[in-house]
């Protein structure tokens, strides 16, 4: 049976590639691939946001501190020296993950919230910063006016392209990347340590793991790929504004997404980015310009739902449907379906 | 001669104007089976807690293996080679029982092969096989405090602190569990229990220690203990032991 599955899940996976693969041929039109573009990388996000959040369960509630960390390091760096962002992202995520380490070093060893309060605390206060400050010595920072990207015409050093397709490969290949990672650490000793300490810290100090040391690493894997997030971010629209890279909004939709889709599970956050992304850009596209603010109403109310009806992730109901399809599969074959003790 | 594995000397906490545990002076050998009685709230789990580093002591201390490892965090104990289990248990819910034990197995292990194969053995020596694919949060109350037990046998400790693996359990269940004990305590792991199951405790433990309001007040073969007026008096109260004299 787990033979059948195996294959027919690659053979689907396989397909699904090569889809995602051709797809700029078929969306020709730039503001369709901008809107996959977006959806991609909010799965990203929400991907990144899952390995602190989910598999260590340590509620995040800014981070967006780190797409800004990312996103300004690294367009300040080429704004001021011509640094090319390929290499400014290094310094940008090396930033977040200093910057996740000073959070999580005196919070992470106390019980209770002060990890969640401390992330809000510090990002409204980042957030405060960089509306204020124009300038540092001659680095350029923007203020409340924001940030452009120097603009220099089509140059793949300068991560600048005319044409969406490069952003739209880009994303892609970002996604596959931390799809590949999220994996790789559920599947090893720190996967294990970081849900045994989500489920228990105490049960899991007694069997060894060193409780803080752990949830620092995962918060500086995650800090540094959400970071590397903020830097594609700015090459795509080219102009960073506070509230946007580093506010609420950003932060908490890392979160949503990646709730919504199934926290703590590898492929949760994807779905729940793409489609919470695509629903959103829909609602904003047919009643953005009706009633302000009415299709953020609306999509609240579809992830209020979605909490409500589907509280462990838009993931489980694909996993239901994919069970009880591969059920039907070994009934036919002449074998009943084994019973997932798992199960709810 | 017996090596000592285990040495508490003058062991002490307060709790605000409480002492929970008082001064406790204890030695345990490599091998031994000791376990550790007292009515509730004597300060037992209190005392595991002192070993293990959960709690810091006011005074006193803590040798293990010959060397000095009070107030250590409890992740470092647990890797100097001693388990325990809770007396509430802790399940990692959303993980299998097999998840649950490789976690303990990864103390001696980075490769996940390796801490599966760990971890199966111990698990098919609890009993727990037909369950492995259980998430730990769908067992039955038995099942998990055999669970408890099978995640700090994974860690391979030299010394085994059990609290009340046996409560809750039906005659039954209690006779299984105390074979089971038995065997890892023949296997070369020691011993330490806190047990109200007085029979059970017996049947397992050579040496047993009192404690009653943070005090030991005796130790030695059940037989002893159990005829000492002392433990008779604190477990069943003053009014008693007049009535009898
Ligand atoms: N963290 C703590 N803070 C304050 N008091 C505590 C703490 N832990 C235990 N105590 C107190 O210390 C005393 C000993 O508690 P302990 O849990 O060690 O008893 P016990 O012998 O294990 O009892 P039981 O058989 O009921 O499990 C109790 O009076 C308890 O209320
Ligand atoms: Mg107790």
């Amino acid at each position: 049976m787990t033979g059948i599955n195996i294959n027919k899940n690659s053979v689907i996976l396989a397909v699904l590639v090569v889809l995602l693969l051709l797809l700029p041929m078929v969306v020709t039109k730039p503001y369709y691939l901008h809107v996959i573009i977006i959806c991609l990388l909010w799965a990203y996000l929400a991907s990144c946001w899952n390995i602190i959040g989910g598999f260590a369960g340590q509620l995040s509630l800014g981070h967006g501190i780190y797409t800004a960390i990312g996103a300004y390091i690294t367009v300040i760096l080429f704004n001021t020296f011509g640094l090319s962002p390929w290499l400014g992202l290094f310094v940008g995520g090396g930033a977040a993950i200093l910057l996740s380490l000073m959070i999580g070093y005196p919070t992470f060893g106390l019980r209770g919230a002060y990890y969640a309060l401390a992330t809000v605390a510090i990002s409204e206060g980042i957030v405060v910063l960089l509306n204020n400050t124009g300038s540092i010595g001659r680095f350029t920072v923007g203020g409340a006016e924001g940030l452009i990207v120097k603009s220099v015409g089509s140059s793949a050093a300068a991560f600048q392209f005319n044409s969406k397709i490069p952003y739209y490969y880009i994303v892609l290949i970002m996604l596959f990347l931390i799809i590949f990672i999220a994996k790789w650490i559920k599947e090893s000793k720190l996967g294990y340590y970081l849900v045994a300490l989500r489920e228990d810290e105490d049960a899991a100090a007694a069997m060894g793991i060193n409780v803080r040391h752990n949830k620092l690493i995962a918060g500086a894997i995650s800090a540094f790929f959400t970071a590397l997030g903020g830097v594609f971010y700015a090459m795509l629209i080219r102009y960073l504004e506070p509230n946007a890279i580093a506010g609420a909004s950003m932060s908490t939709q890392m979160v949503f997404l990646a709730i919504v889709g199934g926290s703590g599970t590898v492929l949760g956050p994807v779905i729940g980015g793409i489609l919470l992304a695509l629903i959103s850009e829909i609602i904003r596209f047919y009643l953005g310009g009706q009633l302000m603010g009415l299709h953020l109403f609306i999509y609240g109310m579809i992830v209020l739902l979605m909490i409500i009806y589907q509280p462990r992730g838009i993931i489980e109901l694909f996993e239901k449907i994919g069970r009880r399809f591969s059920r039907k599969h070994n009934d036919e074959g002449g074998r009943s379906g084994a019973e997932d003790p798992s199960g709810a | 001669m017996q090596k000592t594995l285990l040495e508490l000397s003058d062991l002490s906490i307060k709790f605000g104007g409480l002492t929970a545990v008082n001064r406790l002076n204890l030695k345990i050998n490599a091998g031994e089976a000791v376990g550790l009685i007292g009515p509730n709230g004597a300060g037992k789990t209190t005392a595991f807690n002192l070993i293990v580093g959960v709690h810091q002591p006011t005074v006193g201390k803590v040798i293990f293996d010959e060397e000095d490892i009070t107030g250590l965090a409890p992740h470092v104990v647990c890797r100097k080679g001693i388990g325990r289990t809770f007396q509430v248990v802790k399940p990692f819910g959303k993980m299998t029982v097999l998840q649950n034990i490789m976690v303990g197995a990864f103390v001696n292990t980075s490769k996940k092969s390796e801490a599966r194969l760990i971890a199966t053995e111990i698990m098919e020596k609890m009993s727990l096989q037909g369950k492995r694919d259980y998430l730990a949060q769908n067992l039955t109350i038995p099942e998990r405090k055999r669970l408890e037990m099978a995640k700090a046998l994974a860690t391979q400790p030299k010394l085994l602190l059990l609290d009340e693996v046996l409560a809750g359990l039906n005659q039954t269940e209690i006779e299984e569990a105390v074979q089971l004990i038995k065997t890892i305590n023949r296997d070369g792991i020691t011993i330490l229990m806190i047990e109200h199951v007085l029979q059970a405790t017996m049947a397992i433990c050579s040496r047993i220690v009192v404690l009653d309001y943070g005090k030991k007040i005796a130790e030695g073969s059940p037989q002893e203990v159990t005829s000492n007026s002392e433990v008779i008096k604190a477990y069943l109260g003053d009014e008693y032991e007049n009535a009898d004299s």
